[in-house]
This record gives C-alpha cells, structure tokens and sequence, in this order.
C-alpha cells in the first residue's frame, strides 16, 4: 500500500504533466485543472491502498476517463444550450437576442490560444504543443501514453482498453504526423 | 536529413517519440505561478481525502504451547468466533426438548398414578355415564353443600 509520502510524491511529480496532457485535449487551463484536480481526488480516495508502483496506470487511465467525461458533458450541455437557442428565436422574434451571444469561440481559435497560453514557451514548443493537440484523440492519447508517461506497449493498451497493435499503430501514425506537420514549419527533431 | 513523406520504423517513431517527450518536459517547467499554485491545491485537497490505512489489531497472544498455535493461526479464532455460539444454541435447544420431555412424562405418570391409587376403578372414566354423574351429580355442586349437609329425608 502506498503511503502519504509515496502518494504525495507520485502526485507531485505527475500534476504538471497531467495538466498540460489535459490541457492538449480540453484546450481550457481551467477545465484542465478541474479535471485534474478531480482525478487525483479519486486516486486518493479510492486507489490510495495500491502499491506504489501501479499508481501511474491507474492515474493515467482515471485522467484520461474524467477528459472523456468532460467532453460528454460538453457536447450534452452544447446540445441543451442549442435547443433552448432556437425555442427562443422561436417564441421571441422581436427580442434582439443574438444566438452568437450565446456561442462561445471555438477553442482552437486564435484568441482562445492566445487568451490561454500565458505561457513562455519555446517557439518549438508552442508547435509541437500545437500539433499535438490537432492529433485524433486515440493518437494523441497513446503518443502521449507512451513516450511522455513512459508507459509499456502493453501498459498503455491496457489504460486505453485496446489492443497492443492498436497502441502501435496509434503511436506511428501519431508521430509520423507530428513529423510531417514540423517538417512544414521547418521542424525537425 | 530525414524523409517524412516515408513511413517511421520503429526505432525512428521511439526516437521522435523521446525527443518530442524531452521538450514538453520542458514546457512543464514554463506554467505560470497561478496555475502551479492551483495544482499545489489540487493536491493538498487530493491528500486530505486519502483513504485512510486499515489499522492492524493485534490478537491477544497466549503463553505455553497452545499459544504458539493460536497466535500462528488467527483463522483458528475466527472460525471458532461463531461456531462455539451456534454449537451452545444447537446443545440449549437440545436440553429445553428432553426438560419437556420428562416433565410430560413426570406429568402422566403422576395422572396414572392417583387413577390406579383413587377408590373409583379407572375403567369408571371411560364410561359416558359416569362422567355425566360427575358433572351433574350432586358432588359437582358447590351451592349444594348445604344440601348434602342436610340429611335426605
């Protein structure tokens, strides 16, 4: 069973990188900390009896599940704010209500990075934190398992609850890419 | 110089895996203030919700050479935890049935015995007539005792 000390430890030396991970998928510092926050809560509550060394997969795969979480309860609130959009058009046409009011920017716009990333980053850094976020979420996911956590093949199928060769080919196309993007930016690692 | 148009091997992906894992470590370095001071929290809070650890009783240990044995088997106790009080339920019930076995028996007997010793044959009970005597004869008649006191004319 891990200890306070252990506990502490493990999670003092994963919250950073578990919020820019979070950060890559939401692309929202705020909604990054809260599913951060909220995934060493369970950890701590529920998994504190575990030994020390399976809390990264456990923690990994509870992050990437409360990023899951975050986004179903986007596209169910984005779906109740669009329906009550149109029942207000509907019964209120006079009114000078703008549905673009209600629209928040998409998050991949300018503003919104600008607005978000206050951090002083490499030019480098910025693209590859950039692309990385463009990635399909089952690459992004697995790219980001594998070579940043440094998990196993087999590890980070099981996070994912996929095979081993998906992990694989996940990995690939996600660097390759990455690779190709950088290279049109004049990148290359 | 590297053709990217060309699909990685696998050495070529870990290696631009590595690298790329390199500088976003780096990038972890750069967060502002604010946001480390909200993870700080974040985990202050985390750790404060921790399950607590089970805390271990110890079992009393017995001196001599059956100590030895209950101490190494703490299963031993357990298991005796709860059958020791099934086994005293099962030996009361077994005691409360023969207890009223014998007084029923004492009972009867007890019966049997005024029967044999009263003057009036037993044979006398079996019959209807002699019951119906009983039950409306004079000797049932409390209210009569004067009566029988009186002397029949």
């Amino acid at each position: 069973m891990a200890s306070a000390q252990e506990l502490s430890d493990f999670l003092s030396s994963v919250e950073q990188r578990a919020f820019k991970q979070a950060v890559y998928a939401v692309r929202d510092d705020d909604a990054a900390l809260d599913i951060v926050q909220d995934a060493m809560i369970k950890l701590a509550e529920k998994y504190a009896d575990r030994p020390a060394a399976e809390l990264p997969l456990v923690f990994t795969r509870i992050l990437q599940n409360r990023i899951h979480d975050w986004f179903r309860r986007q596209k169910v609130r984005n779906t109740w704010v669009t329906l009550f959009s149109s029942m207000g058009k509907k019964t209120d046409e006079s009114d000078d209500f703008d549905p673009l009011e209600s629209l928040s920017a998409p998050d991949d716009s300018e503003i919104h990075q600008d607005g978000s990333q206050k951090l002083e980053q490499s030019q480098l850094l910025q693209a590859l934190e950039s692309e990385i976020s463009k990635l399909p979420v089952r690459q992004r996911e697995a790219f980001l398992m594998r070579y940043w956590d440094e998990l196993s093949i087999t590890e980070t199928a099981k996070a994912m609850s996929c095979s081993e060769g998906s992990v694989k080919t996940h990995c690939s196309r996600a660097t390759q890419t990455l690779a190709k993007a950088l290279k049109l930016k004049g990148i290359t690692l | 110089m590297k053709h990217f148009d060309e699909p990685f091997n696998t050495t070529q992906a870990d290696q631009f895996g590595r690298a790329s894992a390199a500088l976003l470590r780096q990038g972890t370095q750069s967060l502002s203030p604010a946001i480390k001071d909200r993870l700080y929290a974040a985990r202050m809070k985390a750790l404060s919700l921790r399950k607590p650890e089970k805390v271990r009783v110890q079992k009393p240990v017995f001196a001599g050479a059956a100590g030895n044995w209950s101490s190494g088997s703490n299963n031993v106790w357990g298991t005796l935890g709860w059958i020791a009080p099934l086994v005293v339920l099962v030996f009361g019930l077994i005691g409360i049935a023969h207890w009223q076995d014998e007084s029923r028996i004492n009972d009867i007997a007890e019966v049997d015995a005024a029967l044999l010793a009263d003057d009036v044959p037993p044979d006398a009970y079996a019959d209807s007539g002699f019951m119906a005597f009983l039950k409306n004869g004079p000797l049932s008649d409390s209210d009569d005792s004067s009566a029988q006191l009186t002397p029949s004319k």
